[in-house]
């Protein structure tokens, strides 16, 4: 178990350290944003503000609103190529 | 490191997917959380809410797809008609002309304030040839216009003496030419938005009797100098009075002569039609019951009369029709003492005809000095 969290650790930092994970992240931004993604969570958070009110919003509330179907929402096809770019950075540094 | 890479490659294929997906949930997350965190600003900063808007605006501001309008769903050459009130001189003017006639009807720009001078002058002064004489001293004033509104829609209103248009009303000048001329009329005046019929005809007589009054092919606007300028021939001032007048006044009008006519009136002209009709010879019958009044009336504009398709109505008195072929004859002998003249122009209008109220009375008492 600590074994495994240990190596966790390790991996992020490499990405961290390599650039890999900001690139990955830009990648997936633009993605998300090309797909229409962020918008219908833009609505979705729409939704929960109305929900709350729009005084009493706060950031805990719109995360626990949105993640889950932030995470749902994400297409396949941008999964799959965020997932093969891990897939190859972790073949590349694992050797 | 070196360790680690040794523990990394250990890893069998399950574990590594498993980062994978672990990485990429991390990921996700945090493009999730930037997103709660910009909706969390724009909210509490109240820009959130900006950028929609309810149906009903949606629908009002929907972009339109359709051939022929522009996006807003309007005609995209609807401006070309557009007309603007001159906040000066309170008439209208095409959107395209207002730029330039406003420059020089608030005083701007070379000559201008010379010429809105004298343009407010000579508004108000009801007999404006004079000032119309000399404003076409200065090759600008050819886009101008002067004088009251009616004036200028009516210079507008009439046509280029060397269009096409004119040569093909000049071809009917003998034959059907009323009808002709007063559906290019109205032709063009559709075209230009201009409403023709605002103007009388009294106006277009009276300008036409002291102004040269030819349109000119760059500016639409009429010569306002005398009959006898000398940039225009006689044959561009006879094609003008056709066209605006109809065939009666082709000849160059005669001031004096001009001024009897007006009182003329639809019946009359009706009456006289009907005699040329009934009588072959009457060069100058019928002129006796016109010239009651006018006793200058010659044997020219008579035959021009003569000339026109008459589908009016023989409404004839018997008993005047022989008395007035009588003075008929007689008067033919000297007929033509006056300067051929537009003296007729009355009749050029279609749908004004002459009415026999003035001269019927009068007519008898000059027959009686004639006879």
């Amino acid at each position: 178990m600590s074994k495994d969290s240990q190596m966790r650790a390790v991996i992020n930092q490499k990405l961290i350290e390599m650039g890999e994970r900001e690139r990955l992240k830009e990648l997936l931004r633009a993605k998300l944003i090309e797909c229409g993604w962020r918008d219908q969570l833009k609505a979705h958070c729409k939704e929960v503000i109305k929900e709350k009110g729009l005084e009493n919003v706060t950031v805990e509330d719109l995360v626990a609103g949105i993640t889950p179907k932030g995470r749902a929402l994400v297409p396949d096809s941008v999964k799959k190529e965020l997932l093969l770019r891990i897939r190859a950075f972790l073949a590349q540094h694992a050797t | 490191m070196k360790m680690e890479d040794m523990s990394l490659s250990g890893l069998d294929n399950t574990k590594l997917e498993a980062l994978a997906q672990d990485i990429y949930s991390d990921l996700v997350d945090d493009a999730c959380l930037g997103l709660c965190f910009d909706v969390h600003r724009a909210v509490k900063q109240g820009y959130f809410f900006l950028d929609d808007t309810d149906q009903e605006s949606m629908k009002e501001f929907e972009i339109v797809d359709q051939p022929g309008v522009d996006i807003f769903g309007q005609v995209f050459n609807q401006w070309k008609n557009k007309e603007c009130v001159c906040p000066n001189c309170n008439r209208s003017i095409a959107a395209s002309r207002f730029a330039p006639h406003l420059e020089k009807c608030m005083g701007m720009g070379r000559n201008s304030s010379r010429i809105a001078n004298r343009r407010i002058a000579s508004s108000n002064n009801l007999n404006k040839s004079e000032s119309d004489q000399e404003d076409n001293d200065d090759v600008n004033d050819n886009d101008w216009s002067y004088g009251s509104e009616k004036k200028a829609k009516k210079r507008r209103s009439e046509k280029n003496p060397n269009s096409p248009r004119r040569s093909k009303s000049l071809k009917h000048k003998n034959g059907e030419f009323n009808s002709s001329v007063s559906t290019d009329l109205y032709k063009y005046n559709y075209n230009t938005g201009i409403s023709y019929e605002t103007l009388g005809p009294e106006e277009l007589r009276s300008l036409l009797t002291t102004q040269c009054g030819v349109v000119s092919e760059h500016t639409k606007k009429m010569c306002t100098r005398s009959h006898r300028c000398p940039q225009h021939t006689d044959e561009q001032r006879r094609a003008v009075r056709v066209f605006l007048l109809g065939p009666s006044a082709s000849m160059l009008p005669d001031p004096d002569s001009v001024m009897e006519s007006d009182g003329y009136d639809v019946s009359d002209g009706q009456v006289l039609m009907g005699r040329l009709q009934w009588d072959g010879s009457s060069d100058i019958s019928p002129s006796d019951s016109a010239s009651s009044k006018a006793s200058t009336t010659n044997s020219d504009s008579k035959r021009t009369k003569k000339k026109k398709p008459s589908s009016l109505s023989l409404t004839v008195v018997g008993a005047d029709r022989g008395e007035r072929e009588d003075r008929g004859g007689r008067e033919g002998g000297s007929g033509g003492v006056g300067s051929g003249s537009s003296s007729q122009s009355a009749l050029g209008l279609p749908g004004r005809k002459k009415k026999p109220k003035l001269s019927a009375p009068l007519a008898p008492s000059i027959y009686d000095d004639l006879n």
